[in-house]
């Protein structure tokens, strides 16, 4: 076929482009993909070690807050993580020691939260209209900053 | 921050898939309508479309090389576009495009070089100094012009053509499957998407080549073949009947069939979409053109040339519009929805700069008509005026 | 053969013209054959391995040198929505672990007023911090939170559209991004069902609810069940005969989402109304 000599030409270079892609391919894709699946499987051992937990948990808090710890486990607080109101154990326990104050919200917002009367609550939830709650109660005042600890003790906080 | 009605996921407030989406299967849209206006004639011997013929698979070629630009620019990681080569995962209809697309960019290359190898050898010997080398390089070195080796090209081409425009097609008909197959979003799961995708991608096509030859035409100062607009404008209009005719179907079906989406996907189409879908889409885009092309077809053999190119013309570029809405009102259109089924969130307004703006957009599709003028100025669109007898059809 | 090319094309360039094609014509010919037959059977081998030189492939994951054995876990999640008062702790929980970006969620919570006439579903900066208090304009008769996180899911939609194989599922059944081969396309943002998934604004990739696997895997629960004051959020080892969760999800009447889409999602509902998609 001396007359396709052309098309020859071409498909040769076509094929050596396909070569090309085809052998570079393998030098690329990445060591351990497809092992156990069409991923990376090296992910799996990285995002275990992504980052040090943050949280410890409610027990965690007892070796160095053993009372209020107590007192928490004792009263109607029990099932509220130490966490909630002060910030994940990270933020102020580095290497098992303190590194920082250990973060305290007191404000009246973060009792709002959970105990503010509105639609979607369990009926039986402990929950109140607060300006109604403090009236009853002979508190004065307006709502704001840590009126809810006037009376409440966090740790235990049922009267 | 935008702006909700009703109930949205909160995730779900983002438009993810931007204006460059909106692009993406308007570009490939294009290349799949000029390969398919350009097979009529190479692969369906249809003769009176031979003027606009070598026209079309350039333009094809152009809009090819601009197609995977606008999914780069909209990557979080463009650097990473290429593990979709190295890694595919072929579940995923996305992962098809690597393989699709330089596939058929290699048909589409080959089958340019065939058509336009004897313009190739003859500029080669007419040139001197670098551009001769480079001609020289183009034509792999070979300079067989003789009458066997151009009805070899022939044979190549009608080949090419065969293998092609299945491919052409699967290159845009997988953007549709992308979007019909999420079961997801109810405004795109159907599976007429890819049909209804590559209809109107014949429209678009059809409509830039009309807009393109009538331009071309008159900047070379010579008339457009009157028979060649009968047949793009007889192509054209029944695309659009069948496109036009799938899209209502599938609001029609979902209307009577009143299943859940059906109260959010009204509600889209009425509030967001109102200006898109029911003025550009519908009416402005479907129904007028759909009048214009009926005279000009049903009315063909009263009408003068000048009344016909400027009926036509003016279809094409409605038609323009009407796949650019039908885009926009698909990718954008599925996003303003939320999963809940509850909510829409406020219409999308695309940034005029950055890398998925409405100017890069203008430029993506500006930058292909650059390419042809290039095109032609290095090998020429239409046929040398002398090889025209004796070509073998190429 | 070839003397004749030059006749019949006369008016054609004679550079056009092929040289005679002798013995050593056809054995380039031949031999051009021969090494592309050869190169052609090298490129197919080749371009079917996956990674060259790569790890054995057998080892659960015990690259972090823990001793943790993927193959003897496989999760589930629980939510009780009859529990749950909306207070939010586990939405910032979930951020403060995880370093979640503002207007992002991992987690959310939905509140539903419901009516017979009407509903209203509202989660207000996904509930991270709380809920205010609201008027129906219908009569109430019902209402509730509902928690929500990613499913991970059994037959994903996600992972099935991720071009790349970015997103994938491990053997103790928790669905996960791998930041670095992903592309940011948010083709599975698209494809998830229950708006789980976003795009990071930082890091430009995929993200979602991992189950906390970096606690999971050493003991620990995720962050959202730890610090969950009334117990609606509850998580569990399929493979332990005496788990909780799995006896809950054994002989309760329990829920999904979205369950026409089979996706089998593992985050299964206690107390679950029609309302809830």
């Amino acid at each position: 076929m001396e007359h396709a000599r052309h098309v020859f030409r071409a498909l040769l270079l076509l094929a050596a482009v396909m070569a090309a892609i085809s052998l570079g391919r393998g030098f690329l894709v990445p060591r351990s993909f497809g092992l156990h699946g069409p991923y990376r499987f090296d992910n799996v051992a990285e995002q275990m070690a992504v980052r040090p937990p943050r949280h410890g948990g409610a027990a965690s808090c007892t070796p160095c807050h053993a009372a209020n710890a107590g007192k928490r486990l004792a009263g109607a607080h029990r099932t509220v993580s130490c966490e909630i109101c002060h910030a994940p154990l990270a933020l102020h326990v580095a290497d098992g020691r303190r590194s920082a104050a250990m973060p305290i919200d007191a404000s009246f917002t973060l009792c709002a939260r959970c105990h503010r009367k509105i639609l979607g609550r369990p009926e039986r939830f402990p929950q109140v209209v607060l300006e109604q709650h403090l009236r009853e109660q002979g508190a004065q005042g307006p709502i704001q900053g840590r009126v809810c600890l006037d009376c409440h003790d966090p740790h235990s906080p049922k009267l | 921050m935008p702006e909700i009605t009703g109930f949205a996921f909160p995730n779900d407030t983002h438009i993810h898939w931007s204006l460059m989406i909106v692009m993406y299967p308007y570009v490939t849209g294009f290349v799949a309508g000029s390969f398919i206006v350009t097979s009529l004639y190479h692969l369906f011997g249809r003769q009176e479309l031979k003027p606009v013929a070598r026209l079309a698979m350039a333009a094809s070629f152009a809009f090819l090389l601009v197609a995977s630009l606008p999914l780069q620019l909209h990557l979080g990681h463009p650097e990473r576009g290429w593990f979709v080569m190295v890694t595919p995962h072929f579940t995923s209809a996305m992962a098809g495009f690597g393989i699709l697309y330089s596939g058929y960019l290699a048909v589409l290359i080959l089958e340019v070089w065939f058509v336009w190898r004897a313009a190739i050898i003859e500029r080669a010997r007419r040139s001197r100094g670098a551009l001769r080398a480079l001609y020289k390089a183009l034509a792999l070195w070979t300079y067989d012009t003789s009458g066997e080796a151009l009805a070899v090209d022939h044979r190549a081409i009608g080949i090419l053509a065969g293998v092609g425009l299945p491919m052409a097609c699967m290159l845009h008909g997988y953007v549709g499957f992308i979007f019909g197959a999420i079961k997801a979003n109810p405004w795109w799961s159907t599976p007429l998407m890819p049909v209804i995708f590559l209809l109107s991608a014949a429209v678009s096509g059809i409509a830039l080549l009309m807009v393109l030859y009538q331009a071309r035409s008159a900047l070379l100062r010579r008339p457009a073949d009157p028979p060649c607009i009968s047949a793009l404008a007889r192509q054209l209009w029944f695309f659009l009947i069948l496109t036009l005719t799938l899209e209502l179907l599938e609001i029609v079906m979902m209307a009577y069939e009143r299943s859940e989406e059906w109260l959010i996907v009204s509600d889209l189409l009425s509030t967001r979409l109102q200006f898109s879908y029911l003025t550009m889409q519908l009416i402005v885009g479907g129904l007028i053109p759909l009048i214009l092309l009926a005279v000009v077809v049903l009315l063909d053999r009263y009408l003068h040339a000048r009344v016909r190119n400027v009926l036509t013309t003016s279809a094409a570029l409605l038609c323009l519009l009407q796949v650019f809405s039908m885009r926009w009102n698909i990718v954008i259109g599925g996003q303003l929805m939320s999963k809940s089924l509850r909510g829409l969130r406020s219409p999308y307004e695309p940034e005029l700069y950055g890398r998925e703006g409405i100017l890069a957009a203008i430029a993506l599709f500006l930058v292909p008509f650059v390419i042809l003028w290039l095109f032609d100025r290095l090998l020429g669109i239409d046929e040398p005026p002398g090889d025209r007898a004796a070509s073998a059809g190429a | 053969m070839s003397k004749r090319d030059e006749s019949v094309s006369p008016n054609r360039s004679p550079s056009a013209a092929a040289p005679a094609e002798g013995p050593s014509e056809i054995a380039r010919r031949r031999f051009l054959a021969t090494v592309l037959r050869l190169s052609g059977g090298a490129i197919v081998l080749l371009a079917g391995v996956p990674g060259a030189g790569g790890a054995t492939g057998e080892a659960p994951a015990r690259a972090s040198g823990e001793g943790y054995d993927w193959s003897e876990h496989r999760y589930a999640y629980l939510i009780d929505t009859q529990r749950c008062i909306g207070c939010g702790s586990c939405v910032r929980a979930c951020a403060a672990e995880n370093g979640v970006p503002d207007g992002f969620f991992r987690t959310w919570v939905e509140r539903y007023v419901v009516g017979l006439e009407d509903s209203h579903v509202d989660s207000p900066n996904g509930g991270k911090d709380g809920f205010p208090p609201i008027q129906a304009s219908f009569v109430a008769t019902k209402h509730f939170f509902v928690p929500k996180m990613c499913n991970h899911c059994r037959e994903t939609p996600c992972i099935q559209v991720c071009p790349v194989g970015a997103s994938y599922r491990t053997k103790d059944g928790v669905v996960m991004v791998d930041g670095e081969r992903c592309i940011g396309c948010a083709y599975c943002v698209q494809a998830c069902p229950y708006g789980s998934r976003f795009i990071n604004p930082v890091t430009h990739t995929a993200e979602k609810c991992t189950w906390c696997y970096h606690r999971i895997t050493k003991g620990l629960r995720p962050a959202c069940v730890e610090v969950c004051p009334t117990g609606t959020r509850m998580f569990g080892d399929m493979k332990r005969e005496d788990d909780p969760v799995r006896q809950a999800i054994e002989h309760d009447r329990v829920a999904i989402l979205q369950g026409h889409l089979l996706t089998e999602p593992q985050c299964f509902y206690l107390n679950l109304d029609r309302e809830v998609r």
